[in-house]
């Protein structure tokens, strides 16, 4: 299949850098997730890789062969796009066969293979439908359809679910993940929604402005966020920050207290303190030094569910967001204080920017 | 549903004013086509209302005068013209649409629409007398597709405007060029915006008297040529003039009827929209 490379990728429009200095390694028959905010480059980078834009400098390469100054159509590659792009003037299986068409296959072997993949994903009977007489997931589906009849080395998403409602979102979510295990195909899929990201990757590329900030599995993305960004974007609620400064060699202080941790800092560094909302416990009654005990105000209950999540206030003024799960609610009344402790293995340390 | 008595009023007063304005728009039709089945003996006479049907005018233009030939060189011109204009004006726009490097470039199509054609004739009838194509279809064609050209170009920039860029990546991702992108998978989903323009052309062209009454002769003579050339040195035909406008004027009227929805939105859409 496909083994895709960026050495030192760039893009720029004019004055502005787009993509600046890309490395990435996506191997072969591998997941990979683009995610990253509106504006990150995530979808140039989708279309440098597709052709669609011409790179400012570096190379791209798959398989191992340089793609870089080539046409779209000599790259061997399929794009599923945001809006589908269904031929409209053309009914389902003229959509689906129109990619074989432009290899010259013969007709007969077209309609073979255009039966095929409608029945793989239950479009048979609509193979006779314009474009727009499909419904959003039927459209979506001879889309995914388009791209995979062909066989390409590299598949390519350009966020195909954010059109769809939740539960259609879900269900191609799904029945994304089972064409991949069978076809086997590379797949890079650009989303916002990191949600989808997690569920759906073997690695997540994290972007913003331009850059790469973090590879890696959604679980390293999420337990070890490498930076500042990673870790306030990645998490829903995000993470919590507390501005804080190395006091000593190894504690730090911050507006909420002290706390000891077991790793060397900088003296008088200025740091951002994170800790993820789910590790914001309710104190017990043990004391232990690795961790610290802080009274808030709870200011807001928000339940979602099994779970809820809930405001809270220091008197220093740092808020603070945690979640809990649903038994849990009975100790958090609105205008309460509460006693919480954060533990300090649950802490991640950002140089200050 | 309760209409009030206000609303009935503004009602009828709106449907009166309607009824107005087709009055006055279809009068002077209705007023032609009497004078096209007045005997020619009360020809030139617009202020006489009753008088016996006569269809002579009729047959007079359609079986002994040059009439029929010029519809025909009217039809030939026009439609060659349109093909023409087609043929290099969808690319054009479609261009105009996609690479939007230089604003400008956009409007001065527009300018060259604006330009008098007093600008051009002389020029123009330079040239063709040069090349021996004065009271030549084709050299009323040349100078044609200085004016249907523009028009259309502008025309179907709205039309490339609204097709999504994706499809055209995804064709050239599936395998084509950005040539066969354009005229497999864009064009026909501008079909419409085609049509109207080519029948807005068409008209164009068919209108057309400026150009035509100075570079034809009684070979290539145009139907807006013809029907000014019953103001003759004795007076004017008016009867025949009548029969020769109204042939003019039906095929317009109906193109016009067809392509009216597109037409709208070839004018209006192709203005900035970022």
């Amino acid at each position: 299949m496909g083994q895709v490379t960026f050495k030192n990728v760039s893009k720029s429009f004019g004055s502005t850098n787009i993509i600046d200095g890309m490395n990435l390694e996506v191997h072969n028959s591998e997941f990979l997730v683009l995610l990253g905010p509106s504006g990150c480059g995530k979808s140039t980078t989708l279309r440098l890789l597709a052709g669609l834009e011409t790179v400012s400098s570096g190379t791209i390469s798959i398989n191992g062969r340089d793609v870089t100054e080539l046409e779209p159509r000599e790259r061997d590659i399929a794009m599923v796009f945001q809006n589908y792009a269904l031929y409209p003037t053309m009914t389902v299986a003229q959509n689906l066969g129109f990619g074989l068409k432009a290899k010259q296959i013969p007709p007969k072997l077209i309609k073979e293979k255009v039966n095929e993949i409608a029945y793989l994903l239950g479009l048979t009977h609509l193979l006779n439908r314009k474009p727009n007489a499909l419904s959003g997931g039927q459209q979506q589906r001879v889309a995914i359809g388009r791209a995979i009849v062909r066989k390409p080395k590299v598949f390519l998403f350009d966020e195909p679910l954010s059109n769809l409602d939740a539960n259609l979102r879900l269900e191609m979510r799904a029945e994304i993940m089972k064409l991949h295990r069978e076809i086997g195909a590379t797949t890079i899929f650009v989303t916002h929604d990191q949600e989808e990201a997690m569920a759906m990757a073997d690695r997540i590329v994290i972007m913003d402005n331009g850059s790469i900030e973090q590879i890696g599995t959604p679980t390293e993305i999420y337990f070890q966020p490498k930076t500042f960004m990673v870790a306030g974007f990645i998490g829903n609620p995000s993470m919590n920050f507390i501005k804080g400064k190395i006091s000593n060699k190894m504690e730090i202080s911050m507006p909420i207290g002290r706390i000891k941790i077991n790793a060397l800092l900088n003296l008088g560094e200025d740091i951002e303190v994170g800790i993820r909302p789910e590790k914001i416990k309710l104190a017990d009654s043990k004391s232990k030094s690795t961790e610290i005990k802080v009274t808030v105000l709870v200011t807001y209950v928000e339940l979602l569910g099994p779970r809820a999540v809930v405001k809270m206030k220091h008197e220093s003024g740092q808020e603070l967001t945690s979640v809990i799960e649903h038994d849990e609610i009975e100790s958090y009344k609105v205008g309460t204080e509460i006693n919480i402790s954060l533990a300090s293995q649950a802490l991640h340390f950002f140089p200050k920017n | 549903m309760i209409v009030s008595f206000e609303n009935r009023l503004l009602q009828f007063i709106g449907i009166m004013a309607i009824f107005m304005a087709i009055i006055v728009v279809l009068f002077p039709f209705f007023w032609i086509f009497l004078e096209s089945v007045k005997p020619p003996s009360l020809g030139g006479r617009p202020d006489i209302w009753r008088f016996e049907l006569s269809w002579e005018n009729w047959s007079e233009v359609l079986l002994n005068s040059s009439v029929p030939l010029n519809i025909m060189n009217s039809f030939f011109i026009a439609f060659i013209t349109v093909v023409i204009s087609l043929i290099c004006g969808a690319p054009a726009a479609y261009a105009f649409s996609r690479f939007r490097g230089f604003q400008g470039a956009r409007y001065s199509i527009l300018a060259a629409e604006m330009m008098p054609p007093a600008i051009l004739i002389l020029p123009l009838f330079l040239i063709l007398y040069k090349l021996e194509l004065i009271d030549s279809r084709i050299g009323v064609v040349t100078a044609h597709l200085t004016f249907v050209i523009p028009v259309i170009t502008w025309f179907l920039i709205g039309f490339f405007d609204e097709v999504p860029k994706d499809l055209e990546d995804q064709a050239m991702i599936d395998g084509y060029t950005r040539f066969q992108a354009f005229y497999k998978v864009i064009l026909p989903v501008v079909r419409p915006g085609l049509g109207a323009a080519a029948v807005f052309g068409f008209v164009l062209s068919w209108n057309d008297l400026f150009y035509s009454l100075l570079l034809t002769g009684a070979g290539s003579r145009t139907l807006p040529v013809a029907i000014a050339s019953f103001w003759t040195f004795r007076g004017i035909e008016l009867g025949k003039m009548a029969v020769a406008i109204l042939i003019a004027v039906i095929p317009v009227l109906i193109l016009s009827y067809f392509i009216q929805k597109h037409l709208i939105k070839g004018i209006g859409g192709s203005g900035v929209k970022y």
